[in-house]
């Protein structure tokens, strides 16, 4: 039994325990708090993939700006302590898709044909990254840019006006 | 420590990793007890008066007796908190503040991990941090608290920002993340990175005080206004951990600045290099530290409007400028 295969054990029972539990705690911000662990350990799953710098965007990107924002969301809104129970044909329609959506993804799973070959990236994974986006994909690369920033505009435009609407 | 990390995981080298992991934990809460004692009497003296001076020889064992005392304190859980939220916090805080102690070179020997993206590691993991105090500030259901723990992510946020551009000049004249190519390229240059990178290092120092939440941007605890900011509440081994979590901080962000602009163990000049490369990390380290405690005796606390728009406004353009110029000189004249 390897020292990966060790990690590996760990890092998954921390996602989908992470996950399970985001779903299962009643307090919002606990929710968020269990989703940031989730994606900590999707991050660990990835440095044993070899992917150094997907892991680390991983961390920067989800479990520290998306969770803090998240959280800071969630305590600038008032929200009440409890959700209210789900009626009965909402709970049978939820299981119906959950079970759709899990068989679909099985099959999926179960039909692909992996390529059984390794691949090790460790020589350098984040300098051909880098040399990838800024070569082939520069232009989409841009295009995603532009579209970010066209958001950002639009937040700031929307904020500026309901603050005009309340003088 | 390189031959450890190829090896396949057995009994002997795992033994290896967690003696060297507790060693460095050691050695770090050694400089944290030290830390604050140097502290206490460098502002003392700065103030024109004595300092810590009564507990052990000079004062020394003054930190020791302050520990013990937060150990055997009552651990008061508030009636109204969050119980499981308000337990984990400190932890939460905690644990990254050590775990990015793991990408520091100290020498080009003596290294824990080698990681290709060690520089980024190090501002990923350090985000997580405020996490727990924001978590923190919000389970003791406390409005002190929650305004120091809010104040603290918002601060945090954007002063990583500034932070993570600083650096970049650095990242541009070396081509790599990993902490020791970054020092490698110093010697290969034969200048430490504060001189062609200067403009860099005023951003990178004032963006990580900032970080570290220490005065003048201690505005998360300003004890005039928000009594003592998101760790209010909590008493005894708790808030050592939090107390704990903020030098462990001072230490790592000491030894980043020391590698990417003061040339980590390098020697400042080619004939002193038969001094051993700790010795001169030591000096450069304690030199950055002296400096925050310096500042932190110096400076006023800053407002807290005028703290966003020094971030926004004023550092992040200059880095911007930075990342610029360093991108021209690099193209055209290098």
């Amino acid at each position: 039994m390897s020292g990966e295969f060790i990690a590996f054990f760990i890092l998954s029972l921390f996602t989908i325990g992470g996950a399970v539990f985001m779903i299962s705690f009643t307090r919002v911000v606990h929710m968020v708090v269990s989703l940031a662990f989730t994606f900590l350990s999707i991050a660990g799953l990835y440095v044993l993939l070899e992917a150094e710098f997907v892991a680390v965007t991983q961390v920067i990107v989800y479990a520290g700006a998306v969770a803090i924002m998240m959280l800071f969301g969630i305590m600038l809104t008032p929200h009440r302590e409890q959700e209210e129970d789900a009626g009965r044909a909402q709970k049978v329609v939820a299981f119906i898709a959950v079970a759709a959506f899990f068989l679909i993804a099985f099959f999926i799973i179960q039909g692909t044909t992996w390529d059984p070959s390794v691949h090790h990236f460790t020589e350098d994974n984040t300098t051909m990254i880098g040399k990838t986006i800024f070569t082939q994909y520069v232009i989409p690369f841009e295009l995603v840019s532009v579209l970010l920033l066209v958001a950002l505009v639009g937040a700031i435009i929307l904020a500026k006006r309901e603050e005009n609407d309340s003088e | 420590m390189e031959q450890y990390l190829t090896q396949p995981l057995s009994l002997q080298t795992f033994i290896i990793f967690f003696a060297s992991a507790v060693a460095l934990l050691l050695l770090v809460l050694g400089f944290v007890t030290y830390a604050i004692y140097f502290e206490r009497k460098v502002i003392g003296w700065m103030q024109a008066r004595i300092g810590p001076n009564r507990v052990g020889p000079l004062g020394l064992l003054q930190t020791v007796a302050d520990v013990l005392k937060l150990l055997l304190k009552e651990d008061t859980i508030p009636k109204k908190a969050d119980k499981p939220l308000f337990l984990i916090a400190p932890i939460i805080a905690f644990v990254p503040s050590f775990a990015v102690l793991a990408v520091i070179p100290f020498t080009d020997k003596l290294h824990f991990a080698d990681l290709g993206v060690g520089l980024l590691y190090y501002l990923a993991i350090s985000s997580i941090s405020t996490i727990g105090v924001l978590v923190g500030g919000w389970a003791s259901n406390n409005k002190y608290a929650l305004i120091g723990g809010m104040r603290s992510a918002a601060q945090m946020i954007s002063y990583e920002i500034p932070l993570v551009m600083s650096v970049i000049g650095v990242i541009l004249i070396t081509g790599s993340l990993n902490l020791i190519d970054i020092v490698e390229r110093q010697r290969e240059i034969g200048m430490w990175f504060i001189i062609p990178q200067f403009l860099g290092f005023i951003i990178f120092l004032i963006a990580s005080i900032s970080e570290l939440n220490r005065t003048p941007f201690d505005l998360p605890e300003a004890e005039s206004e928000l009594v003592a900011g998101y760790h209010v509440e909590y008493s005894g081994f708790r808030f050592a951990f939090y107390m704990l979590a903020e030098y462990v901080y001072v230490f790592a962000m000491s030894a980043l600045t020391t590698v990417l602009f003061l040339g980590g163990w390098l020697p400042p000049f080619e004939f002193l290099s038969f001094i051993p490369g700790i010795v001169w990390f030591i000096l450069k380290f304690s030199a950055v530290v002296f400096f925050l405690f310096w500042v932190r005796a110096t400076m006023p606390r800053i407002r807290v409007d005028q703290l966003m728009s020094l971030g926004w406004k004023v550092l992040l353009p200059l880095a911007l400028v930075n990342i610029f110029i360093t991108a021209v000189v690099k193209e055209f004249i290098a």
